[in-house]
Formats: structure tokens, sequence, C-alpha cells
């Protein structure tokens, strides 16, 4: 266990300093793009504004010429304290409150998608692996490889068209119906749901094949291996040799690749939920970008960093106990 | 085996679907509330304070819940009284006498004077951040003389200032004097004068506004409720109107006749009039070519903006007018007119003449030089995704190859597009002129020495960097008169010299973009009943339409 310890630690100094230059990458890249807060949200309003109007913008944004490694050392000192600034889109608004109001929900509908895609993937590809050249081998891995080559947000489009506006099943945007307040009521529950299950579903059939896939390729090649020759010599249910010899072996990599996607389910649903008008951070991070709000975009990108940092740490420990000879 | 289960069972997702609709569907209790989409969000934040850089306030912060002094209908081109009644300057033009209205109250029912009015001007002046009108530049005191006279003292005679007098927000004296710090207040429970104030819900994905039952205008306004859904783009907006979702929108639709009017063309309707200012096309006048007045007439008359209306705007507008003013505000257009020299004219002949006689020969491959040999080569510069100006370009573009310009269009994300355009770092572009209540800003902020920075300094305005000692002269001359005759006089003579000069290229009139849908609520402005502009998207003007829409 001691050995354990030392490679969690070791891992975890690992991600401090990939976080760290994360942290800078994320204050330094910003500040490269032409252009500046103030002028965008001046040319926004198309000549309503009088030039002079600029100036009063500017004293409000607090914007400043400080040189860059000053305002470094100010960012630094307020990530620490937790404090991302005062967003510049949504002024006055602090960046943490306008990140929390749409992280739950990218959360729920990224998150849930993609616990269901990987689950029914994986799934799928032990199954297809173990009844190798079978209907279903020969069948779902071409067609989910062909739903998975279309872009998720053009399949978006398709579905809110199809199922939404021509049919009328699904609705057609938002998290949940007008009709209900929010809170802890069954109605809102419901509603919620009913309003995920077709941005969601488009998320899953298009990633739903990349984990079959993977776990099919993994789990053919520990089929083979001399352990599983050994379980069936011994005489072993086939179930159980499918399930706890070769699929525990083989859905390491599948693990690894759960924590890297899971990162970017905070950023990858961003086209799916402004298809679908659903109020998470996708749209935030578009608005960041395109209207320069560096306190926003930084709040946004750092959700995002450690998210993935904090989900391949979790991951590194699960590999621990999945896999003993991480522990030598 | 759970496919095979539903296979042969499908009921449970069957039944569960139902369930799920039937909790959809309690959705029409009681009145329809006026659905309005103006602004492009995915989740709204809670801030109603009509006095930061507008934008950050939800729409209709200053034009609903707040309201102006007077405002600018733009349809008739006249000042309406609004919170105001009345106003004069004295013999100098250095001081405003402006009368308030009597009988307005609060939203909370305390009464409105003229206190509250210059209240709000004296905040504007401790907080710099909240001047966006820039109005003590040249204001040197603000004060109620009674409770229905304010007295604006000028610092310089500047006439044109009354139209951000007459704009400005009016907020509450008795609320706002226990604000902190006014540039970062949210406001969440807005008290003001308005026909709509009381927030009655807000959640990330739609909030509602509730009437004011103590509106000054008796009777209205006659609909309860405003609801706000948020809608993150263009295409979520057009599916909402189509399918009757939305009540009052102000969205830019392409093919609107058959995209939206023909699903209901009872009630789905549009009306896209001119707001009586034109969009634009640029020549950095700091390139040694385009100093030369003949080399942007020669432009000019290259484009076929018959083309570029039809192709890259839909038809929805006419090829600009010679001026630059258009619409409404044709009023101020100078009688012999139609004897100037007509530059907006298609003619491709007359620009090949014009180039040819100033020597700028075509080579081998039919592109023109100048006589040191230099090919005319140019970028116009486009925002990445304006589909209709990048068309609008495309077309342009065309047609400067007809007569041996070589002109490639370029995109640019939006803050690149800005910061090349205030840095002067453009060849061509598409692009607005400032707006205002006559024609004076429109000139000012395309001619004005006062704005012009070197190349590669940000200017705030003049981006082409163009100016002329008579126009400075003129705008001097403008801003210190409030004769009506004298004001058209030094109109018609910015337009002559506009004629004259060619400072930029005047594309197409500029159109408002509205859409609404008559089923439920009735009396929107159209062509037929023009009380004002239909489109949401000129604030204050859209006040008009609140108080006067009626239940169907």
């Amino acid at each position: 266990m001691n050995q354990s310890l030392i490679y969690l630690i070791r891992r975890l100094g690992f991600y401090l300093v990939a976080g760290w230059a994360a942290i800078t990458l994320n204050f330094f890249i910003p500040r490269l793009m032409p252009g500046d807060p103030a002028s965008i949200i001046f040319a926004r309003f198309r000549g309503k504004l009088k030039p002079e109007a600029m100036n009063a913008l500017r004293e409000t944004f607090g914007l400043t010429d400080e040189p860059l490694i000053g305002q470094y050392w100010t960012y630094l000192k307020s990530i620490v304290q937790g404090d991302f600034g005062i967003s510049i889109a949504y002024f006055p608004e602090p960046v943490t409150s306008v990140i929390a109001s749409g992280l739950s929900w990218t959360i729920f509908l990224a998150g849930t998608s993609l616990i269901i895609s990987f689950a029914i993937g994986t799934f799928l590809g032990t199954l297809i692996a173990w009844n190798r050249g079978g209907k279903l081998d020969s069948i779902l891995p071409p067609s989910l490889a062909f739903i998975g080559a279309f872009p998720y947000f053009w399949l978006a489009m398709v579905f809110l068209y199809l199922f939404g506006f021509k049919l009328g099943w699904f609705p057609l945007g938002h998290s949940y119906s007008d009709s209900v307040t929010p809170g802890a009521n069954i109605q809102f529950v419901l509603s919620a749901i009913y309003h995920a299950i077709l941005p969601a579903l488009t998320m899953i059939l298009v990633s739903i094949g990349g984990w079959m896939l993977s776990m099919r390729n993994t789990m053919i090649s520990t089929l083979g291996a001399d352990y599983i020759t050994f379980a069936r010599a011994k005489g072993l249910r086939s179930r159980l040799i499918m399930l706890r010899y070769a699929a525990r072996n083989a859905i390491l990599p599948n693990f690894t690749g759960f924590g890297m996607a899971l990162g970017f389910v905070l950023s990858g649903a961003l086209l799916t939920e402004i298809i679908f008008s659903y109020p998470g951070q996708g749209y935030l991070l578009l608005q960041a970008v395109t209207s320069q709000d560096f306190p926003l975009m930084q709040g946004v990108f750092m959700t995002i960093t450690f998210t993935v940092l904090a989900a391949n740490w979790l991951v590194d420990i699960a590999i621990l106990f999945l896999d003993p000879r991480t522990r030598s | 085996m759970l496919i095979k289960y539903f296979r042969t069972n499908p009921y449970p997702i069957v039944a569960l679907y139902f369930f799920l609709i039937g909790c959809e569907e309690s959705d029409h209790e009681g009145k329809r509330a006026l659905t309005i989409y103006q602004e492009s969000q995915a989740s709204w934040v809670r801030n109603f304070n009509p006095l930061t850089p507008a934008g950050s306030a939800r729409w209709p912060t200053s034009s609903g819940i707040y309201e102006p002094l007077f405002i600018y209908n733009s349809v008739k081109a006249e000042y309406v009284p609004w919170l105001g009644l009345d106003y004069n300057w004295n013999s100098e033009n250095t001081v405003l006498y402006l009368t308030t209205r009597s009988g307005v109250k609060w939203s909370d029912g305390k009464l409105f004077t003229a206190e509250d009015v210059a209240f709000t001007f004296n905040l504007k002046k401790i907080h710099a951040g909240l001047d966006t009108r820039d109005s003590w530049s040249y204001l040197k005191e603000v004060k109620a003389l009674n409770d229905s006279t304010v007295k604006f003292e000028f610092k310089r005679v500047y006439v044109p200032g009354f139209d951000d007098v007459a704009g400005q927000p009016i907020v509450a004296k008795h609320i706002w004097k226990y604000v902190e710090d006014p540039i970062k207040f949210t406001n969440p429970d807005p008290v003001g004068t308005g026909p709509f104030t009381e927030v009655s819900r807000f959640e990330s994905q739609i909030w509602e506004l509730n009437k004011n039952l103590n509106y000054w205008q008796k009777g209205k306004p006659e609909i309860d409720k405003l609801k706000f859904p948020t809608f993150p783009g263009n295409e979520q907006v057009t599916l909402a109107l189509i399918s009757g979702k939305l009540d009052w929108a102000g969205a830019f639709i392409p093919a609107i006749d058959r995209v939206f009017v023909e699903k209901d063309p009872e009630n789905h309707r549009y009306w896209f009039p001119q707001t009586g200012h034109t969009t634009f096309f640029y020549l950095n006048t700091k390139k040694s070519i385009f100093t030369d007045k003949t080399v942007r007439k020669a432009i000019s008359y290259a484009i076929d903006r018959d083309l570029v209306v039809k192709v890259g705007m839909y038809d929805y507008t006419v090829p600009a007018h010679l001026t630059g003013v258009s619409g409404q505000m044709s009023k101020w257009h100078p009688p012999d007119i139609e004897k100037k020299e007509n530059w907006v004219k298609y003619s491709p002949k007359k620009a090949n003449e014009i180039l040819d006689s100033l020597g700028y020969s075509k080579n081998s491959s039919g592109t023109r030089e100048t006589q040191n040999g230099e090919v005319l080569s140019f970028d116009i510069i486009i925002v990445t995704g304006w589909s209709d100006w990048i068309r609008s370009a495309q077309i342009i573009s065309k047609n400067l190859e007809g007569i041996g310009i070589n002109a490639r269009v370029k995109t640019y994300d939006f803050g690149a597009w800005i910061s090349r355009m205030q840095k002067g770092e453009f060849d061509m572009a598409i692009g607005w002129a400032e707006k205002g209540t006559t024609p004076f800003p429109l000139y000012k902020g395309m001619m004005a020495s006062e704005y012009i920075k070197p190349v590669g300094t940000v200017a705030d305005g003049n981006w082409h960097r163009f100016n002329h000692p008579l126009a400075d002269s003129l705008f001097r001359e403008f801003e210190k008169t409030s004769d009506r005759n004298e004001i058209r006089e030094i109109l018609f003579g910015l337009q002559y010299l506009f004629i004259d000069q060619a400072p930029a290229i005047p594309l197409f009139a500029e159109a408002s973009w509205a859409e609404c849908n008559t089923k439920y609520f009735t009396n929107f402005p159209s062509e037929k009943n023009p009380y004002a502009t239909l489109s949401p998207n000129y604030p204050p003007e859209n006040l008009f339409v609140l108080v006067n829409l009626k239940n169907k």
C-alpha cells in the first residue's frame, strides 16, 4: 500500500504542475487575441452609441494599462482566493455566479449522456467481442461507426427539426417546461428529464460507437491471453469468464478514456446546448470568447481544466484498485 | 436482454413517454403573456440597472421599466414628450429649461418630480462610468428649480446635447441615493415609471414582467404580462416564431415570406421599415490612392447596388441615397439634390473612364497599376459569419474586378475586425455609421478631425480617417444653434460637402428587423398603422408599442 501512496502523490505532483501551466496559459492566450472588450461592447451598438461613450466603458470595466506581468501576479493571487473577478459581458455579475448558473445543467445533460454512452458502449463492446463473428458483431460496429462519423451538432439539428418541430414529440428547447417551478418537485424532475432526452440522445448516439469499438478491440486481444484459456480449461461458466476475467482487464483503457472524456463534457456539449437552447455552459463560453470577456473566459476554462485534472486523478485511483500491476 | 424485453413489452416506454408529455400540457392556464425575443442569451442574469453601459441590463430595462424624458419616433421623425413635457433654450443656447410631466408616479406609489431628473444627471457626474452619453463634457450644472422644472446649465454651447438629455432613462432619487456603487448595482427589484415594472418570475431560462398598476397613461398598458424565454440564436428564434411560441421578435430571418408568413398568413407578419440610416462601403483614406476623391467616386460607380441588395440583403431594403440619408430622414435633403452628380448610380463605364484619365492603366492581366507599377490590389474586411455583408462584399469584389481592381474578401473574427477598423489597418470594409435624430452624428462620425488618430492607434470614431476643414467648421456651427432654419442650412451644407468629397460610399439603406404574431395580441405597428417602428431593437422607441398593444 505504501507503494501506491507514493504513486498517488507523484501523480498529484504532476497534476499540480499541469494545473499551474493551465492557469498561466489561461491568462496569456486570451490576451493575445486582437481587440479589447470595451471596443467590442461599443461596436455591438452599431453606431447607436456616440464615440465618446468609449470613455465611460473603459472607466466602468477598469481596463488597465498595467504591464502584463503585474496583471499576472494580481491574477494568481485572486485565483488562489477563489476570486475570478467580474464578468464583462454580464457586468457586474461575478464570474463564479455566472458559471454556477450554467454548470449544473451541463453536468446533468453531458454527464448523464457520457455515463449512459460509456456504460452501454462498453457493455455492447464486451458482448460483441465475446460473440465475435455473430450477428450483432457484424451489424453494430459499422452502423455505429457510421452514425459516429456525423458531427454531433448536425445530428442535433436534424433531430430537433424532425422530432421537435415536424413531429412535435419533444420540446424545441430549454431544460424544463415554462409551466413548472424549479425545485424539489416531481413535475420539475420529470420535465427536466423529458427536455434532456433529445439532446442527450444525439450525444449518446454519436459517442457510443467509440466506446464500443475500443472495448471490443481490447477485449478480443485479452480473449487470446493464456489465463482465459486456463479459465476455460478449469470449466468456469462463460459469463464469469467474460465479465470477471476478460472484461475487467479489457476495460482499463476505456476507463482512462472516460477520465479524459469527463473533462471534455464541459466544453464538448457546447453546440448541442446552443441548438437546444439549453441553459448550460456552452453558450457562456461562446459569449465569453466573442465579447473578449477575459474574466469569464478564464473562469470557464479553469472549470474545464480542473475538471479534467480532477477526473484523471480519480481515474488514476480507480485504476490502482482495478489493476494490481500499478501497485507494485 | 433489455432490448429483447422491450421488444416484446414496449408498454413501459410508451407509458413513460405519455406520462412525461402529460406533465407538459398544463401550459396555458390563464391569459397568455406577450412572449418576446430581443436578446440572444442562453441563460438570464438578473440585472435591471438602466444606467450601466446598456447591454448588460435586461431588455426593456431602459425602455419599459424606466423611461426617458422624450422619445424620438423614427417613423414620424419627431420627438414625443414622455416624462418631459416641454423644453426651451435661453437666447445664447447655454441654458436648457425642461418641464417635467406632473402626475407621474413611481411603481412604489411615490411621486415623480424634477428632483429625480436632476438627481439622475448628477449621479452620472459623480460616477464617470455611468456617463455613456458623455454629458458632463459639456454640462456645467443640473438642478431642479421646482417640482416640475429642471435647469441644465452648459459649459460650452452644445445644442445636440439635447438628444442625450432627452434619451436619458430617469431613476428614482428616493431609492438610488442609498445605492453605494451604482455602477455595480444590479437593481434586482426595480422601481420605475414605465408600463411594466413588476418582475414576477426570474429563472435562468425564463423571466416575466408584470404591468405597473400605477402607470401614468390611464388605462394603459392593456396587456398584463411580458414573458422572455431564452434563445441563443436566430435558428431557435425562427423555429419558435414559426410554431407560434413567440408574439414579438426582432430577428433577421432569410426568405421570410416563405419561411414565416406562409405558415399562417393571417397572423404571421413582419415589417422591415427603413431606419433612415445607411450601410457604407469604407475606403481607408490614409491609403495614398484613396486620398483622391475621384478614385473614391470611381469605385462607387462600379458597384451594382441593385444586385447587392437583391443577393446580399434578400431584397429587404433599397440601394442607398447619394447623401447616405434615407427613409424618414430624407426630409433633410436639400431641394436641388437631383442636380448633383449622382455617383451612387451603377456605371462601370464611367468608373473606367475616371481611372483611365487618372493614368491607372491596365497591365497584361487586365489589372490596373499606378504609374510606379504597383498593382491595385486590396482586401475588403468583413466579420466572420455576417453572411449578408459577406455576400454583399463578394458582389462588390466582382464589380471591382470588372474595372480592373483586385479586391479580395477577407473575414475576421468580430474582435479582430473591430481592432483593425479602429486602428485604421484596412483597405476597404463594409460598416455602419453613427445614428441620431438628425444626419449630424452620421456626418460628424465620418468627417470630424477630432476623432482621427494615427494609423495603428485606436480611434473611437471616424475609422476611415477622413477630415475636411469645412466639415469641422460646419460641426462647430451646428453645435451652437437651436434655430430650425439654421440647422437645415448647415445640414444642407454637410450633404453638399459629402456629395463633393465622397468620404465614404453609401451602399444600401438600413432596415430594422421585426416580426409579430397577431393571434393573441393586436395593434402592432405595421405599414398601414405606422405609429412607431415595430422592431424592439431600437429602445426607447419600443415604449410606443408596449403601451399600445391590445389583447385580442
